[in-house]
């Protein structure tokens, strides 16, 4: 299996834009919501470039139900994560996008993780697996990252402490070896990096590689980007190689993960596109815009061009230091909320009466 | 509990001298002066339009022309005021407590308001302190609580069951939630739930207009819609279009609009384009929608029926819901007990009248000019607050 990070531009472009037409195409004669939303407001299937190829907000998700398989087919149904009476996206898979989800991940990781599966620790409780049929967005991360692993080991008992036994005796059992670590990104500063220091405990994960995701929100409220991120780590536990990745349950197959220059990168059947926030016009590289991503895979969903709610920047493309192909780009967070004034919401968050 | 006002003591102490105070006549002198310092300092936040809106409706000739007409109204009749009356105010149309109060003052009662704990510190409250602290209104002062208090504390349920009147601003849930509290057996109630407002326009008249009367009307339409970013529940929402020039009246009417946005820079909010990009493509999802279009100032949805759950779907921030009718009165069928202003341009009064007779449901409490929309007016949602803030002694 060759690097999904070696395709140039032009080649790239032209595979991905025919994927997708014939994609938008399968999903309008599979799925009569996304073809009512398609004709009715006028776009056109055929897409001549890959920034004229119609997009779904990711907010669309959340309100309805689209699937472009018969419900029967489905496998496994992906949800993403949400606040306590936030609506949470419902995405439905096949068989056949599960498999091409899970080959892909692995494409993508493998220049990084190498072909052995090391052993593997995640940041993470095992609780959150409860249900095999349907995913949260913790769980599918989880299971997704942990083919790249043995020996799993989950670090957080279920109330989410450190069960410092387990991971002292996995360390131990481990020691001089390569060990891969996976967790998300503000639970492992809260429950590992945050409770060691607490605790006073002393860790040494060694020779370590750690995958991590899940968004900056909370880490950027306590003022943490990515470098004082990854120094802590390094100080504190010893992690000695930090991995970022963006990616979102909306969109499988979009899995964009950081090189060793730090940029998350476009795989060759992935792209991303930025657009102005306010007129959704494509933007230039170096521009902060609407994150658009796409994405080869999603066939049992309509879920191939979506346009988010986080802001990001291009920095350019296959040129990155690092020496992989493809876009590079930095992710700078959500899009502030839209601030509600009507007549309602009189007690937000409920009244206890 | 935080107490806003009076500025010190507890809310236990407020309360009680609060409750052992006269209540006053209705007009009463000191609430008209009360009523007109307020309004001046209001006049003076010219960077906050809806205070300066407030200001406006405050000013001594407004109050005196409510005064007139409660005189008129009342001859020959004995009117008190209730006692004490508590306003939960809504957490985001700021001004709106400040009309419930002002009519609970000139009913004469004495008022306890909960704000919503959001609005912490504002300009609005500040303003509103600075006028109560005055000392020739401390007969005012007396009679007034400011506060608000997070919702395990049980506030709700004291306060309930000490006042003569009780008002909630707030969207279903808060009322329903709000209702489960006890209300103090003599008491009455006021509830402004969410509601729907709609516009209609006369397509005969609208491509009949010059450039400058359109304009005048899109600037009137702005206000209606953008003032609160579509938010309030007398905004529009949904456009109706009569008459037999429809699609050309909506061409002419929508590219001017857009240029009346741009020449206003209303700030576009990214969070509000992606909703109404999203809402609008939902929307095309249903049978009942016809087409959508998504422009960087606003988004239409041309619908062919309007159901009842389409309300729910607006995300507001500038989304147009359209339906195509022949006349006013085939707005029958689409008018539900949640829609409150109709906002009309073009038409003539018996057509309104008409309307009025024909709904049969619980609909439409306003019908306005357009650019009258946000107005407020002291009998709201069917309910004449002067009449609900009083009571009638009977003498024979």
């Amino acid at each position: 299996m060759t690097s999904p990070f070696q395709l140039a531009k032009e080649e790239k472009t032209t595979q991905l834009l025919e994927k997708l037409n014939a994609l938008t195409k399968w999903h309008m004669e599979q799925n009569p919501e996304y073809r009512a939303m398609l004709e009715k407001s006028g776009v056109s299937i055929e897409a001549k470039t890959l920034e004229e190829v119609p997009y779904l907000p990711v907010q669309l998700f959340k309100l309805m139900d689209l699937v472009s398989v018969p419900k029967e087919q489905v496998v496994k149904v992906l949800t993403s994560s949400g606040t306590t009476g936030q609506q949470v996206s419902k995405i439905y898979l096949d068989k056949e996008t599960s498999i091409a989800q899970t080959k892909t991940l692995v494409e993508v990781m493998k220049p990084i993780l190498g072909d052995k599966r090391l052993p593997m620790i995640i940041l993470d409780t095992k609780s959150v697996l409860k249900n095999r049929k349907s995913f949260s967005a913790r769980g599918a991360g989880i299971l997704g990252f942990a083919n790249f692993g043995r020996k799993h080991f989950y670090a957080l008992n279920d109330d989410m402490t450190l069960d410092m036994e387990g991971l002292q005796n996995f360390l131990e059992e481990f020691k001089g070896q390569r060990i891969l670590l996976f967790g998300f990104t503000f639970m492992i500063w809260q429950f590992v990096y945050k409770e060691s220091i607490k605790q006073g405990l002393k860790i040494d994960f060694g020779d370590s590689i750690l995958i991590h995701g899940g968004g900056w929100k909370k880490l950027k409220d306590e003022a943490v980007d990515a470098q004082t991120f990854n120094r802590l780590l390094k100080e504190q536990l010893g992690i000695q190689e930090v991995h970022n990745y963006y990616g979102m349950v909306e969109q499988v197959g979009s899995i964009f993960v950081e090189c060793s220059h730090g940029h998350l990168h476009t795989p060759k059947f992935a792209d991303v596109i930025i657009r102005d926030p306010i007129t959704f016009k494509p933007l230039p590289f170096g521009e902060q815009g609407l994150i658009q991503v796409l994405s080869e895979l999603p066939k049992s969903y309509p879920g191939h061009s979506l346009l988010t709610e986080d802001l990001g920047t291009i920095l350019g493309e296959d040129d990155c230091p690092c020496g992989w192909k493809g876009k590079y780009f930095t992710v700078a967070g959500r899009i502030p909320k839209a601030e509600l004034r009507g007549c309602s919401d009189t007690f937000q968050g409920g009244v206890k009466a | 509990m935080k107490l806003f006002w009076p500025t010190m003591g507890t809310f236990e102490q407020a309360f009680e001298k609060l409750s052992k105070e006269q209540p006053f006549e209705p007009f009463d002198a000191q609430v008209l002066a009360f009523a007109h310092s307020l309004s001046k300092k209001f006049l003076t936040m010219r960077n906050l339009t809806e205070v300066v809106a407030l200001g406006f409706w405050l000013r001594k000739a407004h109050i005196q022309e409510m005064k007139e007409a409660w005189k008129a109204e009342t001859n020959g009749k004995v009117k008190k005021a209730r006692g004490t009356v508590f306003h939960i105010a809504p957490s985001n149309v700021d001004t709106i407590f400040i009309y419930s109060w002002i009519l609970s003052l000139l009913a004469g009662n004495r008022n306890i308001i909960r704000i919503s704990s959001k609005d912490q510190s504002n300009e609005l409250l500040d303003a509103i302190i600075e006028v109560l602290s005055r000392p020739e209104f401390e007969s005012i002062g007396n009679r007034t609580i400011i506060c608000t208090y997070s919702h395990d504390e049980n506030y709700t349920e004291i306060i309930s069951n000490s006042c003569q009147t009780r008002v909630i601003w707030g969207g279903d849930e808060t009322i329903r939630r709000i209702r489960q509290v006890p209300l103090a057996p003599m008491a009455n109630e006021l509830a402004f739930p969410d509601r729907f407002s709609l516009a209609a326009f006369n397509s005969d008249v609208v491509v009949q207009l010059d450039n400058q009367e359109l304009s005048q009307l899109l600037e009137k339409f702005y206000n209606d819609v953008f003032w609160f970013n579509q938010m309030a529940c007398s905004s529009p929402r949904l456009i109706i279009w009569t008459g037999e020039n429809k699609e050309k009246a909506k061409n002419r009417f929508w590219s001017a609009f857009e240029k009346t946005i741009q020449s206003k820079q209303f700030e576009l909010m990214a969070a509000s384009q992606v909703s109404k990009l999203t809402t609008s493509l939902w929307m095309a999802s249903e049978a009942e929608v016809e087409s959508v279009q998504h422009l960087t100032y606003f988004s239409r949805v041309q619908m062919t029926d309007f159901p009842k759950d389409a309300r729910e779907r607006h995300c507001g921030g500038g989304l147009f819901f359209e339906y195509d009718a022949n006349s006013l009165n085939d707005l029958k069928s689409i008018i539900i007990d949640k829609d409150q202003t109709l906002s009309y341009f073009g038409y003539e009064k018996d057509e309104i009248l008409s309307l009025v007779q024909v709904v049969s449901s619980r609909g439409i409490d306003r019908i306005v000019p357009i650019g009258q929309a946000l107005d407020f007016h002291q009998v709201w949602d069917g309910q004449n607050f002067l009449t609900s803030f009083t009571r009638e002694v009977v003498i024979r």
